[in-house]
Formats: C-alpha cells, sequence, structure tokens
C-alpha cells in the first residue's frame, strides 16, 4: 500500500513538472512571468531613449540660440568699429568656391538595439572642419576635446598679436604635431577673413568663432533629430503591437 | 519691391515669395548633395504644410533662430511629430 502511495505521488510529480514544461514560463521572485518583465523593460528603453534624445536636442537649441546671439552682437560690434563699408555683404563674391568645412553622412551600425530598417532612417552626421589641410580632418569633437584640454591644463600661452582669443595658441615642447595642425588651423580662418581686409577687429574673429561652434551645434542638433525620429518609430511600433494583442 | 538712393550707390530689394521659398525647399531637398537644411524658423512658418509633411532623413531640415525672431519649440516640425505620443488624449484613447 505505501509503495503504491509513493508510486502515486511520484507520477504526480512527474505530471507537474510536464505541464510546467509545456507552458514554459519561468516567474520570479513575486510570481510575474518573466518574458513580460523583458518587453516591459524594451518600452521603458525604448521611451527612455526618446525623452533623453529630445531633450538633448531642446538643450542644443538653446546653446544654438545662445552662441548665434552671442555672434550677431560681435559681427555687429565690428561692424561699428571697422565700418559698414569694410563689413558688408557686397564684399563677398558670389562665385562658387571650395568649401573649407564639409559635412559626411556615416551610417550608425554600433547601435544594437534598431533593427535594419531604423538603422537606414537613422544617418549621423560628422563635420569635417578644415578639409583643405592636406587630408587631416578635424571632426567637433577632437577640436572640442582639444580646446577643453587646454583650458584645464593651465599652460603658458604664447601671445600672438591679433590671436589673443584663439585657444589654439597655446604650444607644447612635445606636441609639435598639434602646434603644426593648430598653425594651419589660424591661418584657414585668417584666410577666411581676409574679405574683410588684412587688419581685422577682435570681434570679427571672435564672431567667427561663434559661428563655428554654431556649425558644430548644428550638426549635433542634426544627431539628436535622427534619433528621434528612429526612437519616435521605435515607440510607435510598440504601441502599435500593444494596440493589437490587446 | 522697395529701392533705396544714396549718393553713391542705388539698391533695389526684391522680396522673396512664398512660391520662390517653396521651390528652393523642394530643389534643395531633393539634391544628392546636401546633407543638412537650414531653414529660419520664421521662413519656415510660411510653408509650413511643406516642413511637416516632409519625412525623409536626409537631407535634415532644422529650423534655427533668426535675429528677429527666436526659436520657439512648440513650432519645431521634430517636436510637433513625437508631441502626440505624449499627449493626454493619445492616452486617454488607449485606455478606453
Amino acid at each position: 500500500m505505501a509503495e503504491l502511495a509513493r508510486t502515486d505521488e511520484i507520477e504526480m510529480e512527474v505530471k507537474k513538472t510536464d505541464e510546467m514544461a509545456e507552458l514554459e514560463v519561468e516567474e520570479n521572485q513575486w510570481g510575474e512571468p518573466i518574458e513580460d518583465l523583458e518587453g516591459e523593460e524594451d518600452r521603458n528603453k525604448a521611451v527612455m531613449k526618446l525623452l533623453d534624445s529630445m531633450d538633448g536636442y531642446l538643450t542644443q537649441f538653446n546653446s544654438l540660440s545662445s552662441t548665434l546671439r552671442q555672434g550677431w552682437l560681435d559681427l555687429a560690434s565690428a561692424r561699428h568699429s571697422m565700418g559698414t563699408s569694410r563689413i558688408n555683404y557686397t564684399l563677398l563674391d558670389l562665385k562658387e568656391h571650395p568649401a573649407s568645412t564639409s559635412l559626411r553622412v556615416i551610417s550608425d551600425d554600433d547601435d544594437d538595439d534598431v533593427d535594419d530598417s531604423t538603422r537606414k532612417q537613422k544617418p549621423r552626421f560628422q563635420l569635417r572642419k578644415w578639409g583643405s589641410l592636406d587630408n587631416q580632418t578635424f571632426s567637433a569633437e577632437k577640436l572640442r576635446s582639444k580646446e577643453e584640454h587646454e583650458e584645464s591644463s593651465g599652460s603658458l600661452k604664447q601671445r600672438h598679436r591679433g590671436d589673443s582669443q584663439l585657444p589654439e595658441c597655446a604650444s607644447k615642447p612635445d606636441d609639435g604635431a598639434q602646434v603644426q595642425i593648430d598653425d594651419k588651423v589660424k591661418n584657414e580662418r585668417s584666410k577666411s577673413l581676409a574679405v574683410f581686409g588684412t587688419l581685422v577687429s577682435p570681434k570679427l574673429r571672435a564672431s567667427q568663432l561663434s559661428f563655428e561652434k554654431a556649425i558644430e551645434a548644428i550638426v549635433e542638433i542634426a544627431n539628436l533629430r535622427s534619433e528621434i525620429l528612429a526612437a519616435s518609430d521605435q515607440v510607435q511600433r510598440i504601441l502599435e503591437g500593444a494596440k493589437k494583442v490587446t | 519691391l522697395f529701392s533705396s538712393t544714396d549718393e553713391s550707390s542705388c539698391y533695389a530689394f526684391v522680396e522673396t515669395t512664398v512660391k520662390q521659398v517653396e521651390d528652393t525647399f523642394k530643389e534643395f531637398t531633393t539634391r544628392e548633395d546636401i546633407a543638412i537644411v537650414l531653414i529660419s524658423q520664421y521662413v519656415a512658418n510660411m510653408i509650413r504644410f511643406l516642413v511637416d509633411s516632409y519625412n525623409n532623413p536626409i537631407p535634415a531640415i532644422l529650423e534655427i533662430p533668426s535675429k528677429d525672431h527666436p526659436y520657439d519649440p512648440s513650432q519645431d516640425s521634430v517636436l510637433s511629430r513625437v508631441k502626440y505620443l505624449f499627449s493626454a488624449e493619445s492616452v486617454a484613447s488607449d485606455r478606453r
């Protein structure tokens, strides 16, 4: 009798195990199915990505607005000091010129969270400043990190007449190549301003730097726009999927 | 159309029409050598229906502030496109 009871118990346990295997549902310590939680995590991740992109977009636009405003003020100040005849749109040559700064569009293959269709819709823009310098490319990140490093290094800066506002004036004895690049960048900037004369107001140089910073901000905004559109498509697909289930 | 004259020169300015803005927008958005199109938000409002209906990733259309017209996020086409995802109406309609 005991043996029969024991056999019945074993059969019941085997049956229960088989039923569980059929369902293939795992539960966490709160008794919630883990599969649903993973889907919930993906949904939250997509929404967070969208919100982060929107926050970055608005922040960059605020930065762009203040940078442009500063550039316009400096330009107006330069026009006031140099005279309206020296800073005038009539001085600009309306012929086509090779661009000193260009933009490269690259596909974002590093993001594993997006599928192939989204990847095609999510281009990334890369700024190539002063691209005419012997195939040396400058990204906005490289120059920004260089400028931040210069500010934090506390090293002595060589003073060049008329270039006191340029952060690339700093020279390091062990960084000859970087100094050479900085000099070339300085030359390119001076060449751009040559249309306004040989001696220009420091305010005009300051406005040039402001507008350069504005271009970098614009490229960042373009990248964030791509992220927003890709993330919103993802969230939209999740919402549509949830509607079909319900 | 207005003109101003001084002793040395005469300038004549022709105001850009909405049609010209539309045509230029369509031209720039179909060229393959353009990655980003910058348009003043004030001008974008003149052709709002065209800007909002533009869906391609490249070239990217960015509405930037101008000297006289600061940036208004409520008019930005990208933010308007995703605004409905956070509106109370869309959430309420899903819950019904």
